[in-house]
C-alpha cells in the first residue's frame, strides 16, 4: 500500500509540474535576462519572493542581503528538507546574455535553477502532497555562490553587510540552516555523455588571496632607479608558482590560478602598487593548507626579489563538497523512474570537480546533493556557456527532487530519518563558522 | 729633446733586428694556451727570455708571475711594463688547447709580444745609459676572471687570495716602490689604430649554490625541493632588476649555470651558478649586488631550498691617466699617424689593470689588430706587427720620455696623480668585498 501511496503522490508531483511547465521555462528566461552578480541580485531576488508567494509561501527576504526563505510545512512533524536555488550570475561580459552595463551573465546556469526550485515548490504545494509529508521544505533561496568581486565583498565585510563573501556560508552564520535537516540542488552542466543528469563525486575546497604589493613609484623613463616595481614583483611570484606545479599530487585536485587586479597606475610609472587576486584549491581543507603556505611563500619570494613589501590576505574559502550517498542514492533511483534508466550516470565517489562550490561547506554540517543536468552548450564560465535543453536544464531537475523529497518526507520520513541519523557530518554549524573565521587572517611581510 | 729622439731611434733599431722572434714568442704562446694561475709552461718561457736577455728575475710569483728588471742604477721613477699570461676557456678556438680547451680568444699573447718589445728595445745598452730609474717588465697571471671554483680552492689552500694576478702582485708588494705602469691590450676596430684613454668597469664575482632535496622526480616530485627551480626563479628576479639599473653605471650582470642537477630523473638538490657584478662605479656595483643577492634569495625563498651566496672581490674600476695618455698617444702617432691613434670610450669590461689605476698612474691602450670577437671562438690577432712589434716601440718610446733627462716627465706625472686610495687601503677595501652567507627563508 505504501509504495502504492508514494507513486501516486510521485504522479500527482509529476502532473502538476507537467503543468506549470511552461512557466517554470519562462521564470527561468527570466531570471536569465536580468543577470546580477553575486550579493546585488536584488530584481531576480523580487522575482522569485513574487513567485514564491503566488504560490502561498510566507517568504522571509532579506537574509544575507538578497537570499529568502520560504517553509512548506508538512501535515506531521519531521525533519527539514532545503530545496536549494543560486540567484546570482557570474561576469562574463562577451556572454550573449551579459548585462551590457554590469557584464553580469548567467554563464554557469544558475536562472534554470530558479526554475527547478519554484517546480518543486510549484508541486509539492498540492495539498494532498502537503498533508502526506512528514516534516517541512524549506526553498532556500542563496546569494553569491560565484566566489568573484572580492573587493566589492570585503568592503560589505568591512561595513558589516556580511561577514563570509559567499551565500550559503553567510547563511549559515545567520542560522537559515539552523532548523534544516539536509539538502538539495541541481547544477546545469555542458552535456558530457548522453545522460540527462549526472551526480557523485566531490569538488574542491579553496582559499582566496588578496596580494598586495607595496612598491614604490618613480618616472619609468626618467628615474627607474628609484622606483620598486610592484608588478615585477607580482610577475615573479607567478613565474615562482609555477614552479611550484610539480609538486602538485594529482590526486590532490590542485589548482592555482590569479588575476591581476590592478597592475599599475599608468604604463610611464614605475608601478608602485600592484594587486594580485589568487585562488588556490584542493580536493580538501587539510590538503588545501599545506599548499596555499607554498603559494604565499611565492608572494613573498617575488617581494623578496624587488625589495617591495607584500600584504596577503587569505580569504575563507569553500570546503569540499561531499555527497550523501543515501540521498544519492534515492536522487538516483528516482532518476530512473521519472526519465528512464539510462537518464542518470553516477560518477565516482573519489572524482574530484577541479571547481568549487559553497554546497560544499553545507555538506560539512548536514547530508546534500548536488547533481547536475547536462543541458547547456558550450563552457562553463565562458561566453558560449548557454542552456540549450530548458526541458533537462528547469522540468527534470524539479521532477526528480520533488520525487526525492516525496521518498524522504513520505512514509512518515523513515528515509529522511535514515539518511539523518547515518550521515556524519564533519562539524556543527557553530564549528563550521569558527572554522571559516580562522581562515581569514592578514600577513604583512615588509622589506628588510 | 734631441737626446730623447736619438734614445727612441736607438730603442727602435735594436727591436726591428729582433721583430720576427718577437713575433714568434707570441706565436708560440698562443699554440700553447694556459688558464689564469697555470700558466706554468708560459711563465718558464718569459722567465728563460729575461735570463737570455740579462735581466735581474723573479719568478713564481702568485705561483706563475714573473718580473724582470732593467735598473739604470741611477735615481728616478720605476716604470712597471706588464703583460698577461693567462688565456682564456673556449673550446672551439683555432688555438684552442685540445684538452682543457684553453684559448688565447682574448689576444694576451701578443701583450706578452709587445712587453718582450720594449725589453729587447731597452736591452740595447746605449738606450739605457740615457735613462734614469728602473724599468719591470710584470708578467702577471690570471687576468681572466674565470674558474671561479679552482680559484676559490686556490684561496682555502693559502696559495693566493685574490682571485686576479696583479691584485695577487698588489698585495705581495711589487707594485709598492712602482711609479707608473702600462700595458697594451688588443682590440679589433678600427684596423690598424691604437686606442688610448678609455675606462673599464669594475666588479664583483659571486658564486651561488642552491641546495634542495632530490626525489624521483616522475614518482615522487613532491617530495622534492627543487633547486633548479630555484635557480631558475632567481635568474628570472636578476633580469626584473635591470630596469633600476642607471645608463650611466654601464651595469652588467650575467650569470652562468655552472651545475643544473645530477640526473634528469632525479629533483636536482644542489644547483650552482657564477656571475659577476660590474658597474663603471663602486656604489653601484654594490648597489646592484645587494638587489641581485635579493634576487638569488628569493628563488630559495620561493621553493624552500637553502641558498649559499659567496662574494669575492673583483677588479675595480679603470680609470687612466691623462697626462701619461698623451705621452703615449704623441708616440704611439709618430708610428703610425696622428689620424690612426683614437679615443677609446667606457669598456664595460674588466681588468685588473683597474686595480693598478686605482694606485699608480696608468694606461691600457689597445693595439687595435685582431678579428672575431672578444672572448669569442673567432678572435685572432691578424696584424703581429702592430700588436707586438709597434705595440712594444709606442711604450718602449714612452718609458723613453719618462725616464730620460733625469726621469723628469716620469716625475712630474707621479708626482702629480692623485691616488684614489693608497695600497693599505686598497687591500682593506678588497678584503671588504667578500661574504659568505647561507640563507633559509
Amino acid at each position: 500500500m505504501r509504495s502504492t501511496d508514494t507513486s501516486s503522490m510521485r504522479a500527482v508531483a509529476l502532473h502538476a509540474i507537467d503543468g506549470a511547465t511552461r512557466d517554470l521555462i519562462t521564470d527561468a528566461k527570466t531570471v536569465y535576462s536580468t543577470p546580477e552578480t553575486g550579493f546585488n541580485e536584488h530584481k531576480t531576488a523580487d522575482y522569485v519572493k513574487q513567485r514564491l508567494q503566488s504560490l502561498g509561501f510566507v517568504v522571509e527576504t532579506g537574509i544575507a542581503r538578497t537570499g529568502m526563505k520560504a517553509v512548506l510545512r508538512g501535515a506531521k512533524p519531521g525533519p527539514t528538507v532545503a530545496v536549494i536555488a543560486e540567484l546570482d550570475a557570474l561576469r562574463v561580459p562577451t556572454h550573449p546574455g551579459a548585462d551590457a552595463e554590469s557584464g553580469a551573465a548567467h554563464a554557469c546556469g544558475h536562472h534554470a535553477q530558479i526554475g527547478s526550485m519554484l517546480g518543486v515548490a510549484t508541486a509539492l504545494s498540492a495539498p494532498e502532497l502537503r498533508n502526506a509529508l512528514s516534516g517541512n521544505v524549506a526553498f532556500i533561496v542563496t546569494p553569491a555562490e560565484e566566489f568573484i568581486d572580492i573587493q566589492e565583498r570585503l568592503a560589505l565585510r568591512a561595513s558589516g553587510e556580511i561577514e563570509f563573501l559567499s551565500g550559503k556560508q553567510e547563511m549559515i552564520r545567520l542560522g537559515t540552516f539552523d532548523d534544516v535537516d539536509m539538502a538539495m540542488m541541481v547544477h546545469t552542466s555542458a552535456g558530457k555523455g548522453s545522460s540527462a543528469l549526472s551526480i557523485g563525486g566531490t569538488s574542491n575546497a579553496h582559499v582566496s588571496h588578496q596580494v598586495r604589493y607595496i612598491g614604490r613609484s618613480a618616472h619609468a623613463g626618467g628615474a627607474p632607479d628609484y622606483g620598486i616595481n610592484a608588478l615585477q614583483a607580482a610577475m615573479l611570484a607567478n613565474t615562482a608558482i609555477n614552479a611550484q606545479r610539480e609538486t602538485f599530487r594529482e590526486s590532490d585536485v590542485v589548482r592555482v590560478h590569479g588575476i591581476i587586479s590592478n597592475g599599475g597606475a599608468s604604463v610611464n610609472a614605475v608601478p608602485g602598487e600592484v594587486i594580485y587576486e589568487g585562488r588556490v584549491r584542493a580536493k580538501s581543507l587539510e590538503t588545501l593548507e599545506p599548499i596555499a603556505e607554498k603559494v604565499i611563500r611565492c608572494y613573498r619570494a617575488g617581494a623578496l626579489a624587488m625589495g617591495a613589501s607584500v600584504e596577503v590576505q587569505s580569504i575563507a574559502g569553500y570546503h569540499g563538497l561531499i555527497q550523501d550517498p543515501t540521498m544519492q542514492k534515492l536522487f538516483v533511483g528516482n532518476a530512473e523512474l521519472v526519465l528512464g534508466r539510462d537518464s542518470i550516470s553516477v560518477v565516482s565517489a573519489s572524482q574530484t570537480h577541479g571547481g568549487s562550490t559553497d554546497m560544499g561547506d553545507l555538506s560539512t554540517i548536514m547530508p546534500v546533493i548536488h547533481p547536475y543536468t547536462n543541458s547547456a552548450s558550450g563552457i562553463g564560465h565562458g561566453h558560449d556557456y548557454l542552456i540549450e535543453d530548458y526541458d533537462r536544464a528547469v522540468v527534470a531537475p524539479a521532477k526528480v527532487m520533488a520525487a526525492t523529497v516525496l521518498d524522504l518526507l513520505g512514509n512518515e520520513a523513515q528515509t529522511a530519518r535514515q539518511a539523518v541519523d547515518q550521515s556524519k557530518p564533519g562539524m556543527t554549524a557553530e564549528q563550521y563558522v569558527s572554522v571559516q573565521r580562522d581562515r581569514f587572517k592578514t600577513e604583512l611581510f615588509e622589506q628588510s | 729633446m734631441a737626446e730623447r729622439a736619438n734614445l727612441k731611434s736607438l730603442l727602435s733599431s735594436s727591436i726591428i733586428k729582433r721583430a720576427d722572434e718577437l713575433e714568434r714568442v707570441a706565436r708560440d704562446i698562443l699554440d700553447h694556451p694556459e688558464s689564469g694561475y697555470r700558466e706554468v709552461r708560459t711563465s718558464n718561457l718569459v722567465a728563460d727570455w729575461f735570463k737570455s736577455n740579462g735581466m735581474e728575475v723573479q719568478s713564481g710569483i702568485a705561483r706563475t708571475g714573473v718580473i724582470g728588471t732593467f735598473d739604470t742604477g741611477r735615481p728616478g721613477p720605476h716604470v712597471a711594463v706588464m703583460g698577461e699570461m693567462d688565456s682564456l676557456i673556449v673550446p672551439g678556438h683555432a688555438h684552442a688547447d685540445a684538452e682543457t680547451g684553453a684559448a688565447h680568444a682574448c689576444g694576451h699573447h701578443a701583450q706578452i709580444g709587445s712587453m718582450l718589445t720594449v725589453a729587447a728595445g731597452l736591452a740595447e745598452s746605449s738606450v739605457m745609459s740615457g735613462l734614469s730609474g728602473k724599468i719591470s717588465f710584470m708578467a702577471v697571471p690570471a687576468e681572466e676572471y674565470i674558474e671561479l671554483e679552482y680559484r676559490e680552492s686556490l684561496r682555502e689552500t693559502g696559495e693566493i687570495e685574490f682571485f686576479g694576478g696583479k691584485q695577487e702582485f698588489i698585495k705581495l708588494g711589487f707594485l709598492n716602490d712602482v711609479d707608473i705602469a702600462m700595458l697594451t691590450h688588443t682590440g679589433g676596430e678600427p684596423p690598424g689604430t691604437f686606442g688610448v684613454g678609455g675606462s673599464n668597469n669594475g666588479m664583483i664575482g659571486k658564486t651561488i649554490q642552491y641546495i634542495g632535496k632530490a626525489a624521483h622526480a616522475g614518482g615522487s616530485p613532491h617530495l622534492g625541493i627543487n633547486a633548479l627551480n630555484a635557480a631558475h626563479i632567481g635568474l628570472a628576479a636578476i633580469h626584473a632588476q635591470r630596469e633600476t639599473f642607471r645608463d650611466a653605471d654601464t651595469v652588467r650582470v650575467h650569470p652562468i649555470i655552472t651545475k643544473g642537477g645530477a640526473a634528469v630523473n632525479s629533483v636536482p638538490a644542489d644547483v650552482r651558478i657564477e656571475t659577476y657584478v660590474r658597474a663603471s662605479n663602486v656604489p653601484a656595483i654594490l648597489n646592484t649586488s645587494e638587489k641581485i643577492d635579493r634576487a638569488f634569495r628569493a628563488g630559495a625563498l620561493a621553493t624552500g631550498a637553502t641558498v649559499k651566496i659567496t662574494t669575492n672581490p673583483g677588479y675595480l674600476p679603470a680609470k687612466y691617466d691623462d697626462q701619461l695618455t698623451q705621452v703615449y698617444r704623441h708616440n704611439a702617432a709618430s708610428l703610425i699617424g696622428d689620424d690612426n691613434v683614437i679615443d677609446l670610450s667606457h669598456s664595460s669590461g674588466c681588468t685588473d689593470m683597474g686595480d693598478v689605476s686605482q694606485l699608480v698612474p696608468t694606461i691600457q691602450p689597445t693595439a687595435n689588430a685582431t678579428s672575431g670577437n672578444g672572448h669569442g671562438v673567432d678572435y685572432l690577432v691578424e696584424n703581429y706587427d702592430l700588436a707586438v712589434i709597434k705595440a712594444g716601440k709606442a711604450m718602449g718610446m714612452t718609458v723613453v720620455d719618462l725616464l730620460a733627462d733625469d726621469g723628469a716627465k716620469g716625475r712630474r706625472i707621479a708626482g702629480s696623480f692623485n691616488a684614489p686610495m693608497t695600497i693599505s687601503e686598497y687591500l682593506g677595501r678588497m678584503r671588504g668585498f667578500r661574504s659568505e652567507a647561507t640563507y633559509t627563508e
